[in-house]
């Protein structure tokens, strides 16, 4: 009699838990809270089944085979083991640490600020200029740049929300800031797409690594003394143009994979992209600050390259000696002077 | 009263007069200064012209394209996504019934409406980028220019934002800034939009009265 | 604001009609018509751009007479009053190198005629006296002489005596009644006088009637350069008069650039009143004879040619297809050059730059762009020029860029590629 309770109890149990879709946490209304077996109620209530045979049952796979356990949702089964873990990754690590990276960052250029100062150019402003950047390559970067910075902006604001908008700014800020960052952040997630194809097809002519860049990296890009060689772009640069075509790469396809989960049966393929998306965000975020530090106040000279196409000849025979012989055919060891009454 | 209430009640009923009283105003103010009367022969008819010139201007000339492809695809990129999203977003639909009048055609699909706004955003930063970029743009460009094109992104953009329609704020605040830019409009370089046809005109039309080909 | 600002801008402000005010207040700033500017094409420099050259102007009429002006004043909003040390600054650039070619004009999206605005802009700089000395010297001259060079009704008689004995033709000065008048560019007078024996040859044939007036010969209008309406309406005075005088039915308005605009369509306006003839180009004329059989073309020239395009005449004339159609028939190969036509370039000395000894640099640089052109064309032996100041600016720009090409006026050609009259006796 007590067998044929329990089993009638169990069965209703895993009925009702098979009519629950998976990614439900509420238990239902009549649920058996199994930790009162032992002391409420009729003993032995959940039959022969043990603890770990109820979970696995939930779970609807064999723990042991790896497989069954991150596989995406099925029929009748009530939680998904990987989506544990993927939260567990995303709380435990990201979220708690990501933010401290870009903070890192701007603590570390600060320092090299107030120490080393701003770069400046070896024999001042000559006041002679030479192209740097064409017209079509400044305005794929700044577009780029602004497509960047809003990413970035709401990325950051959806990733943090939670752990730092939410208590310091309250529950109803956060959810309006979150709400205005995700609907951004999916608006031009595709143009970055657009951005990153044309950013790579304008400067991917003089981007390729050569022998004198690892000795530039070798002496530390010259930024604590001495004099390197460089090409048209050093090591640093051509890093960091290499992380933004591969890490955008990333960020795009798992970007688009995020804007379309539907296309996606495979559950663990949204997860992965979760977590590189942020992973990647973070690690283009941080460089990025320093390659905006360089770019305005850390170097001088460096941001007219960018915005009028010209940099100042002591400029390019300082910092990019072998391109300023390649495009003038002069010599670059010796300082031009300044300009008098130009 | 509350945000929401102030800026879709009486701060859009001074906006959108003093956009129409202000339109008006102008335009009806560059036709007055007037002109004096054309007695010489003329070869062809002057309102044709006027109707041509308009038309022509629309399409770039070939020989010219080297330069302004940029603007060609930036710029109808940019007014044509954001005349399909004014015209045929849902939430805009929605409130041109409730204000204005019966909108009798179908709102865009979600998709549709990414589209454009990703056009109308591109086209918009790659123009602005190419003003503080181009040696010629930077020379001739002033605050008026640069005003007008944040004015016009921050609009679109705070609409962007307000998007999952969840949350009151980010629509006022779209609201406050379409205003803003409704007031803005008749006194800058965005009444381009009205005075276009002018000015193509009336060089269609001396065009044409000469018998000139455009 | 200094006296010359103040009369200035007051000139600005009188030449800025509804038309050219829906011009100010359409210009967004793309910046397009620099890339139509030779001048800016060959030099690189952003104040060559067009629309900038236009700044004192529109300045002047956002400040004090467009709608919301007052208010924007009250409000500090305005744009500043222009300065003479301003226009100054900004002679070179409405002077030295804007040729008013109108290529501007083409390329902008909002349909601004930046080239006619230049015209309108030139009003106030004559008022207030700032001119390239140049263009003064050859206000003077013509005001001594009717001529922008000086020349005489005796060196114009001198060259008409050469040219009735090269054709045997006799040429009438002053006839009274006569079909057409004539007037011609000091340009050609002096510097392609057999201008004068082709049309001699070509009117003969044709059998038509014309003539030469002895007190009114000079077609070009200085005022039109220098942009005073009152001055050009002088120069235009003496054609008219003489004209009407004479009784013609038609004046013929020669190969010159700005000549045609100036009496056929602003001489009207000037006077005030409709003329007692007819004006026509040489070119319309020149086709409309050939279209009614009566200069039937004869061996064609066998040369390479291609056809520079005079701004004024083709682009901002009208007159795109005839010089086409009367080269086709009289020359075996006529090639047009790439952008030939309504886009063609400017030789870069019109709108009174080639009159303008301190715009000599830049002219030259701007000619580059026409080089680029006629090398273009593999090949080439001679280029039809149907404009004398072109005619010169090539010749003194094909000389500085070493080329070897045979400049040739269209009335020249035309006149010797006539067919062989058979009712002539072998005196053609």
């Amino acid at each position: 009699m007590q067998v044929a309770i329990s089993v009638v109890l169990v069965t209703i149990l895993l009925v009702l838990a098979g009519s629950v879709t998976a990614q439900s946490v509420r238990p239902p209304g009549d649920a058996v809270n199994l930790e009162d077996s032992t002391t409420l109620g009729p003993s032995n209530a959940l039959g022969n089944l043990s603890d770990s045979d109820i979970w696995r049952d939930f779970r609807g796979g064999d723990p042991v085979n790896i497989d069954d356990i991150i596989r995406g949702p099925i029929e009748g089964q009530m939680m998904t083991r990987s989506g544990q873990l993927w939260r567990e990754i995303r709380e435990d690590y990201i979220r708690k640490y990501a933010g401290w990276f870009p903070v890192g960052v701007i603590a570390i250029l600060a320092l090299f600020y107030l120490i080393r100062g701003k770069m400046r150019i070896k024999g001042g402003l000559s006041g002679k200029t030479i192209a740097r950047f064409n017209l079509n390559q400044r305005v794929a970067h700044w577009f780029m740049a602004s497509i960047f910075i809003l990413l970035a902006i709401s990325g950051l604001i959806i990733l943090l929300g939670r752990p730092v908008i939410l208590p310091l700014l309250g529950p109803q800020a956060n959810a309006i800031m979150t709400s205005a960052a995700m609907q951004g952040h999916n608006l031009f997630g595709p143009l970055f797409v657009v951005a990153l194809l044309w950013m790579f097809i304008k400067f991917i002519r003089g981007n390729f690594f050569q022998i004198v860049d690892f000795k530039w990296i070798f002496k530390l890009g010259g930024m604590f003394g001495g004099h390197v060689s460089s090409r048209q772009f050093n090591f640093g640069e051509k890093t960091w143009f290499w992380m933004v075509i591969l890490i955008g790469l990333v960020m795009s396809a798992t970007g688009i994979a995020l804007e379309f989960p539907w296309l996606f049966e495979d559950l663990r393929i949204l997860q992965a992209s979760t977590i590189l998306h942020a992973v990647g965000a973070i690690a283009l975020i941080s460089v990025s600050i320093g390659h905006i530090y360089i770019g305005t106040i850390g170097m001088e000279g460096s941001l007219d390259s960018m915005l009028k196409g010209e940099v100042d000849e002591n400029w390019a025979k300082e910092h990019h000696d072998l391109w300023y012989e390649e495009v003038t055919g002069k010599s670059a060891t010796e300082v031009t002077k300044e300009e008098s009454g130009s | 009263m509350s945000y929401i209430e102030f800026v879709e009640g009486p701060l859009f009923l001074i906006a959108a007069t003093i956009f129409v009283l202000g339109a008006l105003w102008r335009v009806i103010g560059i036709i007055r200064i007037g002109r004096k009367k054309d007695i010489s022969p003329p070869k062809g008819s002057e309102a044709i012209g006027f109707i041509r010139g308009n038309l022509r201007h629309f399409l770039p000339r070939g020989i010219f394209a080297r330069r302004t492809w940029v603007h060609i695809v930036g710029g109808y990129g940019f007014h044509l996504g954001l005349l399909a999203l004014i015209l045929f977003a849902a939430p805009h639909i929605v409130f041109i019934d409730a204000r204005l009048f019966a909108v009798p055609w179908p709102p865009l699909p979600r998709w549709g409406f990414i589209i454009a706004a990703d056009i109308a955003f591109a086209g918009l930063i790659v123009l602005w980028v190419r003003r503080i970029s181009d040696p010629v743009m930077r020379l001739i460009s002033d605050w008026d220019d640069h005003i007008g094109s944040w004015l016009t992104f921050l609009v679109m953009f705070t609409g962007c934002l307000a998007l999952q329609e969840s949350h009151v704020f980010l629509r006022a605040t779209h609201m406050l800034f379409v205003d803003i830019w409704l007031i803005y409009f008749p006194f800058s370089r965005l009444m381009h939009a009205f005075t276009f046809f002018l000015s193509r005109g009336n060089t269609g039309a001396t065009y044409g009265r000469k018998g000139m080909s455009l | 604001m200094t006296e010359k600002s103040e009369i200035a801008v007051a000139k600005f402000l009188e030449h800025t009609d509804s038309e050219a005010a829906s011009f100010f207040e359409a210009c967004v700033h793309c910046g397009e018509c620099a890339d139509a500017c030779q001048f800016y094409l060959s030099s690189g420099a952003p104040k060559y751009t067009p629309t900038y050259k236009l700044r004192p102007m529109e300045r002047a009429y956002k400040r004090d007479k467009a709608p919301f002006s007052s208010l924007k004043k009250m409000l500090g909003l305005a744009p500043s009053p222009v300065t003479e040390e301003e226009l100054y600054e900004w002679e070179t650039l409405v002077y030295d190198s804007c040729n008013m070619c109108g290529r501007c004009t083409l390329v902008c999206p909002m349909g601004i005629d930046i080239a006619g605005t230049i015209r309108k802009m030139r009003e106030g700089y004559a008022a207030a006296g700032i001119v390239p000395e140049g263009l003064q010297r050859s206000a003077e001259f013509v005001e001594k002489t009717s001529s922008p060079m000086g020349v005489t009704i005796k060196a114009l008689k001198a060259q008409i005596k050469h040219q009735e004995d090269a054709t045997g033709i006799k040429i009438d000065v002053d006839k009274q009644g006569a079909d057409y008048m004539a007037i011609f560019s000091s340009m050609e007078i002096m510097g392609y006088p057999e201008v004068l024996g082709a049309y001699a040859k070509l009117f003969k044939r044709a059998g038509l009637t014309w003539t030469i007036s002895s007190v009114a010969y000079e077609a070009t209008n200085v005022g039109v350069q220098i942009g005073s309406t009152p001055m050009a309406k002088e120069i235009l005075q003496r054609v008219v008069d003489a004209a009407e005088a004479l009784e013609v039915k038609h004046v013929i308005s020669p190969e010159c650039g700005h000549a045609y605009g100036a009496i056929r369509w602003a001489g009207p306006n000037m006077m005030g009143r409709q003329f007692k003839f007819e004006v026509v180009h040489i070119i319309e004329l020149l086709d409309q004879l050939r279209r009614e059989g009566k200069i039937p073309a004869g061996k064609k020239d066998s040369r390479r040619m291609t056809l520079h395009d005079p701004c004024q005449i083709v682009r901002r004339g009208g007159l795109l297809k005839e010089p086409r159609k009367l080269l086709d028939e009289s020359c075996s190969d006529f090639i047009e050059m790439k952008g030939a036509g309504v886009t063609n370039f400017c030789c870069g000395g019109g709108g009174g730059v080639s009159a303008n000894p301190r715009a000599e640099e830049v002219k030259t640089a701007a000619f580059s762009l026409k080089v680029e052109q006629l090398n273009g064309v593999k090949d080439l032996e001679a280029v039809v020029v149907p404009c004398g100041n072109c005619r010169t600016v090539f010749e003194d720009g094909l000389d500085a860029y070493d080329m070897n090409l045979e400049v040739i006026g269209l009335s020249e050609l035309i006149a010797a590629t006539l067919e062989e009259d058979p009712a002539s006796q072998g005196t053609g």
